[in-house]
């Protein structure tokens, strides 16, 4: 299955890099509403797979006949402070998490920087969810053995 | 308008939309995951830092499919410059070179604290663009849909701010 998951991943990563999703004048064009390119593809994006995901629910099953199991993200506080927060960082960057790692791939140098600064904030967020937890109302953690 | 990528000229966004929702349904249908692409940063931090946010099932049962996919990213990057041009490592970053400059110590720095910014706003928001902008809206989920409009506020009122309150660029 990895093979799988390395080829869908270098497909979606091919088709970020030519679309101009990975593209830092892209992104501010898109923030500063001068080019339209990339509300065209995550429009698109989303009217196709919003009935996709509902036929497949309806199927309830995946290909090899195990049933579909969606894990659903929690609503809290953090979703409006987070979203804002990271669309500073998209901004900055001109990267969101998947074109970082297309960027890499590109050879554009400074991506490498933005992969360090990514990872250092999310491990900042691990180390302090306990801190913050009750402020954003955040939800308990499962903790597991790591055998999952 | 070209691509900084060798200059190329980009994918229609009819067809790359396509190819994204063909990717993300063929993730759900062939192998039962939701397409979420931030919470592989977790799963990096997952292999150094030992507490307990990181030793979440939720991140220790998706490492085996979220890490590939990762390399895929890159792997997607580099075949198309390679295919494109050919694959030069480069410093360009469009219109930032014109309007702010900046050296590449500068330039580290920037992206740096950029990526600090994606880093802890992802995860705190519980996902980014693929996530809850592509997923999670598309599923009708409403917590996406909170956090899909407050990181595009957050990058227009950002980009705004820069380019043209601060550097006055006209287009």
């Amino acid at each position: 299955m990895a093979l799988l998951y390395v080829a869908l991943g270098t497909i979606f990563g091919f088709i970020l890099s030519r679309s101009g999703a990975a593209d830092y004048n892209y992104i501010q064009a898109m923030f500063l509403f001068t080019n339209f390119q990339l509300y065209g593809i995550i429009g698109t994006a989303v009217a196709i797979t919003a009935p996709g995901i509902w036929w497949i629910k309806r199927h309830g099953r995946t290909v090899l006949g195990r049933p579909i199991a969606i894990e659903l993200k929690p609503r809290h506080r953090g979703n409006i402070v987070g979203g804002l927060l990271f669309g500073i960082g998209w901004s900055m960057a001109g990267m969101c998490p998947g074109p970082i790692f297309v960027n890499i791939g590109e050879g554009k140098i400074y991506a490498l920087a933005a992969l360090a600064g990514a990872l250092a904030g999310a491990g900042l967020f691990g180390a302090v969810y306990t801190r913050i937890q009750s402020v954003f109302r955040l939800p308990r953690l499962l903790v597991g053995t790591g055998d999952g | 308008m070209p691509l900084i990528l060798h200059g190329l000229s980009p994918l229609h966004w009819a067809v790359a939309g396509a190819g994204i929702a063909l990717i993300t349904l063929a993730l759900l249908f062939v192998a039962n995951r939701r397409l979420g692409i931030s919470t592989g940063l977790e799963d990096v931090c997952s292999f150094v830092l030992p507490v307990p946010y990181f030793a979440r099932d939720a991140v220790r049962s998706a490492r085996k499919w979220r890490l590939p996919f990762i390399v895929g990213l890159v792997l997607g990057g580099h075949l198309s410059a390679f295919l494109g041009g050919g694959f030069a490592p480069t410093w360009d970053l469009g219109i930032f070179d014109q309007v702010i400059g900046l050296g590449h110590a500068g330039k580290l720095a920037w992206m740096f604290a950029g990526g600090l910014f994606i880093g802890f706003g992802t995860r705190l928001a519980g996902g980014c663009t693929s996530g809850h902008g592509i997923f999670g809206v598309s599923n009708f989920e409403l917590p996406s849909l909170i956090s899909t409009v407050s990181f595009m506020a957050g990058g227009i009122l950002t980009t705004q701010l820069i380019y043209r309150v601060i550097f006055h660029i006209g287009s």
